[in-house]
This record gives structure tokens, C-alpha cells and sequence, in this order.
């Protein structure tokens, strides 16, 4: 336990300490930063606090006028002229027109002098008629008719609960699935470089006789799973830091929740998942004869995890559809398949729970197959391992 | 009876249809220099990974310090395999401390260990450099103290001149020379039979993966020697008793001898004979080098005899 202990140390002391990884993790909390920064930017440069004026020919909301909150004041013109004379001076940012037959034909005009109004702006005129129309109602309906439908999809059981209308809520598994799967490729990338680094620079048979495979890898495998580990934590901390800020400004981010359910099925497919994945690139590393033979084979193999994003199409249309169901139980796509699907639809337990002992099962062969081609692959220096090595290997004498 | 520190036993391993190693067995004893000798592709590496426990054998036993490999006899060995290296992109002191707290030492130990061997070796100056910007003389001696760092009781060195320069192959020989002073157990995997002469005990040669020779190098040699003498001197040294052929031979004379004629009989003919002065008079033993090439072509002592004999 001490050695792996030590070669964790090891691997993940040498990098962090390289220019490579304060590079990548500064080029991407710059990227968080300056995402956040432009929404934000966006949304304040985007929010005009002038008026929004109407005329009302129709004579339905009896020249009522509305202070502003978080969207601009609304102020009664008795006239179309008096209203253009407003917007000319840039009083208002822009006026709606109800004409006289408004309440049979529910179209109003809108007038503007260049920019068109914000959706917040019209969002706020529209809520403003609703109000002044539904005047006199119970309260209920009034609250019914300004909110609008409201769709929410509930588990039988009442665990699991998605509201489509709020998209950050729906994409945040989504990309919070794609962080993790991306911590996993980058580690299970560091750990096949440490492999063949460690093939190309000779030092296996000396490795190989002071610890077992078992130690080497694994110790390997835990100290750079902690390398992509801290660039997450680092990421997510900044991102968090950023969406608090940047919350301030936009309204939809303040409403952003994460669940426990979808921060249990990380943790619990995050493990198996690099396992797996650790498992083959072990096995690519000791069977290609260098690091870059090795990251053309590795490449092929993360495409193997990235399937449902590029099937994303289907599973927005159909989450529930028998592709996005084979691609939540099939081991490399599983992790994925689920974060995807997270968001868009309750996924029944049965295929959680399906899913996560297939990968757990596919991880356990993985690694001890790995195990098996180690020891023979990594002493083929310059050589690539041919079938016959893998199956002699597999014979279970080699290992 | 002393417990062998190694102890090999009938060990076979086939890679797919070829049988590397077939029933190869030796015992290496504690404080000995030992010979694994052959030729190229005959199956040392091989055995030697299967004593490591880097390959698992597919019959036979291996035992190392009196029982199976474990942990802590791990510790106590210093490998240095013939395919060697280090990590290119590292320090060599952060390297060399690396690998020493890997075989169990503490790493404030370690760190001074390895600083007093960098010193002995001239290292010390560099020891903030990436060893791939360290001299290949300088990377083998770096390979010379990750092998010994850890002082460990069996030194198993596969090829340990290779690709020395002579100023290094003596530096290695020097340290391996004082390992062997200090009671270590030295099994040492080379080509070079003179470095075997002048430092083993007692050897192993393998053919094709098979024991052709084992045991003591001085009672080998005297197995291997034919029935002639070396002479060197001055003077008439044809027609003595029971001599068939004289043959010079660079600054000596070989007197090949009729069987059963022991040598004392040419010598005290020699000592009778006027004008004759002796500056050596020995057996004519084969060298290791003589016999290994001899047992590799599939001759027994007995074939060897006979074709030195044949020069008569």
C-alpha cells in the first residue's frame, strides 16, 4: 500500500508541476471566466431601463402605468402621436399600439426606433396586460393566467422531478456529465502516457521488481485520476464563484439547483467508468510500442465514450428511445448516456442499476485483463505485442 | 548447511511455440559471485525475469532469500536489467530518491544516501539536472546507484559492462568488487568471460534454455583441461619423455602429453636438462571463454580433450 501510496505521490507531484497542466487548467477557468463575464455583459448591455410605453385604442387597461422592477416602468400614452414624440426623444425604448378591436383579434403593434425591445422588456409588458386583464379574478386564476402553463414530470415513486422550463436545470447534468467524462479522458490520456513514457524510457523491469503490476498501474492510475480530479475541483469551484456573480445578472442562473440525485449517479458511475477506461489504455500501453502509436489507439477508444453526444439529436428528440436505453446499459457509453438523459427524462431505476453493474463488471475484466497483458507488454520494448503475446497472456501463465 | 539466497528449480517458460527456458535449476549461496552465462537468446533474461517474479514460470519453483518473492525480499534486491533507463524528463536526485523509498527506505535516508553516493560518483554537481541533459556515462552511474542505493543483500546485474566505456566498466567493476567484499550475493548475467574468470565462483551456462554447465569456475576449468602443459622459457624443449607434440604458440610452448603421463615427469625431465630455463610451466586450461564456445557447439570435456589432442 506504501508503494502505490508513493507512486501516486509521485505522479501526481510530477504533474501538477508541469507548465502543461497549469496551461490547460488556466486556459479553461479563463474560458469559464470569460463566458460568464460576456453573458453577464450581455445581459446588462442588452437591459435598456427606459419605458415601455402603449396606446390603448382598445380602452382595456384603463391608462394604468406600472413602476419598474427587474424589468423597465410601463407608462400610458393617450395618443399614437404623443407616444412616437416619446420614442423619438428616446423617452421610451418602445411603445405597443392595442388597437380598438384588441380584445377579439389579440394583436398589438409594436413601435421601435432602432433597437428592437429586449425579450425582458416585452416579457414585462406582456405579464403587465395579463394583470390588468385578470383584474377582479380570484387570485388563483390571476396567478394562473400571469404564470402561464407550467409543465413538471414526476417519478412515480416522487424521487426524481424535471421542470422543462427551466433549461439551465435541464443542461446542467448534461454538462456536468461532460466535465466528469472529460476529468476521465484526461486522466486515462495521463495514465497512457506515464505507461509508455515508462515503456520508452526502459524503467519497467526495474518497476516491475520492486512493485507489483497491480501497484504500479494503480498507483498511477489514483495519482492522476487526483491530477484531473484538482482540474476539475479548480474548474468547478471558479465556475461556481463565476455563476454566483454572474447570477446577479442573470435571473435563470439564481434558479440553477443541482440535485443529489444526479451528484449520487456521478460519483457512482465516475469510479467504474475511469476504472474502465484505465483498464484499456493500460492495455493499449503495454501493447503498442509507443506513446504515439498508443494516443492514435487511444483516440479510437474515446469515441467509444463519446457516442451520445454525437447521437445527441436522438436523445433530445426521444430520451427514452431503445438507442438512448442500449447506450445507458452498454459500459462505455453509460456514464454518458446517463448524464445526457438526466436532464431530459426520469430514467427508471431498473436501467441505473442495470447499467452501473455492467460497467462494474466490464471495469473488473478491464483491469485484470490489463493486468494480464502488462507484464508481457511492457517489457517489449519498440515492439508492438502481437495476437499471439496477448493470447499467451491470457493463458494466465504470464500474469 | 547454508540456505541458498537464490534457489531455482526445474523452471520452464514458453512464449507461444518457443520454449525459452526448459528445466533450468542452481542455487546461488550467500556472500558468492555467481556466473548466469550463454549465448545470446539462450534464456538468461528470461530466468532472470522469472526469479524477479516479473514473468510467472510455467513449471518449477523459484525461491529468494528461503521463500517465494514477496515484498520484502524485493527490497533487499538491486536489478539492474540489461535493458536500462531512467525517467528522461526528471531530476536525478528526486529520481534517485524515488526509487530508494520505493525499495522501503525513509526518504530522509534516502535523500542522504543517495547525495553520498552522487558525491563518490561525481554526480552531485548535476544532481538538479534532468537526467535526460546528464551525459550517458553520467545516466549509468545514476543506473549503478538506483541499483545499490538501498544496499541490498542480492545484486542481480543483467550485462553489467555493457556499453560501459573503460573508464566506467572499471568504475562498475571496482563498486561490484566491494559489494562482493562486503558479503553481498553478486548474480551477474554477462558475455564477458574474463570479468567471469576474475570475479566468479561458480557459474550456470545455458543453452537454448537448458543447463549445459553448472557448478565451481576453478573445477569447470579442470574438467575442460586436456592433457598438455604450457611452457615458457628458454632452451631445447623437444623429445622429452611422454611429450607427443610441441607446438609454439605466441611467447610459450604446448607440449601435448602421451596419456598417463602426468606432467611431473616433463617437469623434473625439464629441471635435468642443461642450457633450459623455465620462466612458467603450467596446465594447459582452457579459457572460460575456450569452454563456453566448446559447450555451446555441444562438445563434453571429453570431445575437447580429444580435439586437443587431435593437434598431436
Amino acid at each position: 500500500m506504501r508503494k502505490a501510496w508513493l507512486i501516486s505521490r509521485q505522479e501526481y507531484l510530477n504533474r501538477v508541476r508541469q507548465r502543461s497542466f497549469l496551461l490547460g487548467t488556466l486556459s479553461m477557468l479563463v474560458l469559464i471566466v470569460g463566458i460568464m463575464v460576456v453573458s453577464a455583459l450581455i445581459a446588462l448591455g442588452g437591459r435598456d431601463r427606459r419605458p415601455i410605453g402603449y396606446v390603448d385604442l382598445a380602452g382595456v387597461l384603463h391608462g394604468q402605468s406600472a413602476a419598474a422592477g427587474d424589468g423597465p416602468a410601463v407608462r400610458a400614452f393617450a395618443d399614437e402621436a404623443a407616444a412616437r414624440a416619446a420614442l423619438e426623444s428616446g423617452t421610451i425604448q418602445a411603445f405597443y399600439l392595442l388597437p380598438q378591436d384588441y380584445l377579439s383579434r389579440h394583436e398589438v403593434t409594436l413601435f421601435y426606433a432602432k433597437d428592437k425591445p429586449g425579450n425582458q422588456a416585452r416579457s414585462t409588458f406582456d405579464d403587465f396586460v395579463r394583470n390588468v386583464l385578470a383584474e377582479g379574478q380570484p387570485a388563483d386564476v390571476r396567478q394562473r393566467l400571469t404564470e402561464g402553463s407550467r409543465l413538471i414530470l414526476r417519478s412515480l415513486d416522487g424521487q426524481r422531478q424535471i421542470d422543462p422550463s427551466n433549461i439551465l436545470d435541464a443542461l446542467l447534468p448534461f454538462f456536468a456529465g461532460f466535465l466528469f467524462v472529460l476529468a476521465t479522458m484526461a486522466s486515462s490520456g495521463y495514465l497512457l502516457q506515464a505507461l509508455t513514457s515508462e515503456k520508452e524510457n526502459r524503467t519497467s523491469e526495474v518497476m516491475m521488481t520492486t512493485v507489483t503490476p497491480m501497484q504500479l498501474v494503480g498507483g498511477k492510475a489514483v495519482g492522476l485520476m487526483a491530477v484531473s480530479l484538482t482540474q476539475l475541483a479548480i474548474w468547478l469551484a471558479v465556475a461556481v464563484v463565476s455563476i454566483l456573480v454572474a447570477g446577479q445578472y442573470i435571473a435563470e442562473l439564481r434558479a440553477l439547483h443541482v440535485s443529489p440525485g444526479l451528484v449520487l449517479i456521478i460519483v457512482a458511475y465516475f469510479l467504474p467508468s475511469y476504472a474502465l477506461i484505465a483498464g484499456m489504455m493500460t492495455a493499449i500501453g503495454a501493447i503498442m510500442p509507443d506513446q504515439q502509436q498508443g494516443q492514435q489507439m487511444a483516440g479510437i477508444l474515446n469515441l467509444l465514450f463519446f457516442i451520445p453526444y454525437l447521437l445527441a439529436a436522438i436523445f433530445l428528440s426521444n430520451p427514452n428511445s431503445p438507442v438512448a436505453v442500449v447506450l445507458t446499459l452498454f459500459p462505455t457509453t453509460a456514464f454518458t448516456a446517463i448524464t445526457v438523459r438526466w436532464g431530459m427524462t426520469t430514467i427508471p431505476m431498473w436501467q441505473l442499476v442495470a447499467g452501473w453493474v455492467i460497467l462494474v463488471a466490464a471495469a473488473a475484466f478491464s483491469v485484470i485483463s490489463a493486468a494480464q497483458i502488462f507484464r508481457i507488454g511492457m517489457l517489449a520494448y519498440g515492439q508492438r505485442l502481437g495476437l499471439a503475446s496477448i493470447r499467451a497472456a491470457f493463458g494466465g501463465k504470464s500474469g | 548447511m547454508t540456505m541458498p539466497t537464490v534457489q531455482l528449480s526445474g523452471l520452464c517458460k514458453r512464449f507461444g511455440s518457443v520454449e525459452a527456458v526448459s528445466d533450468v535449476s542452481f542455487e546461488v549461496y550467500p556472500g558468492e559471485v555467481f556466473g548466469l552465462l550463454g549465448p545470446n537468446g539462450a534464456g538468461k533474461t528470461t530466468t532472470i525475469r522469472m526469479m524477479l517474479d516479473i514473468f510467472r514460470p510455467d513449471r518449477g519453483s523459484v525461491r529468494v532469500f528461503g521463500k517465494k518473492l514477496d515484498e520484502d525480499a524485493k527490497n533487499r534486491i538491486g536489478y539492474m536489467p540489461e535493458e536500462r533507463g531512467l525517467y528522461k524528463d526528471l531530476k536525478l536526485e528526486s529520481t534517485l530518491v524515488y526509487l530508494a523509498t520505493l525499495k522501503g527506505m525513509d526518504e530522509s535516508a534516502a535523500r542522504s544516501r543517495v547525495a553520498e553516493w552522487m558525491k563518490r560518483l561525481d554526480l552531485y554537481d548535476h544532481r538538479q539536472k534532468k537526467i535526460q541533459d546528464l551525459s550517458r556515462g553520467m545516466q549509468q552511474k545514476a543506473q549503478l546507484i538506483a541499483t545499490l542505493v538501498h544496499e541490498p543483500d542480492l545484486i542481480v546485474v543483467d550485462e553489467p559492462f555493457a556499453n560501459l566505456d573503460p573508464v566506467n566498466t572499471r568504475l562498475a567493476l571496482g563498486i561490484l568488487e566491494e559489494q562482493c567484499r562486503a558479503g553481498k550475493t553478486i548474480l551477474m548475467s554477462t558475455h564477458q568471460m574474463y570479468q567471469v574468470e576474475a570475479m566468479c565462483n561458480r557459474i550456470v551456462l545455458i543453452d537454448k534454455g537448458r543447463t549445459v554447465l553448472y557448478g565451481e569456475v576453478e573445477k569447470i576449468k579442470r574438467d575442460f583441461t586436456t592433457n598438455a602443459i604450457l611452457v615458457e622459457g628458454q632452451g631445447d624443449f623437444s623429445k622429452l619423455p611422454g611429450v607427443l607434440d610441441l607446438r609454439q604458440e605466441n611467447s610459450h610452448w604446448r607440449l601435448s602429453l602421451t596419456p598417463g603421463t602426468p606432467p611431473q615427469t616433463v617437469f623434473r625431465a625439464l629441471a635435468m636438462r642443461d642450457g633450459v630455463k623455465i620462466d612458467r610451466f603450467e596446465l594447459a586450461e582452457p579459457s572460460l571463454d575456450d569452454i563456453f564456445i566448446a559447450v555451446v557447439q555441444g562438445k563434453n570435456p571429453a570431445d575437447v580433450a580429444a580435439e586437443e589432442g587431435s593437434h598431436a
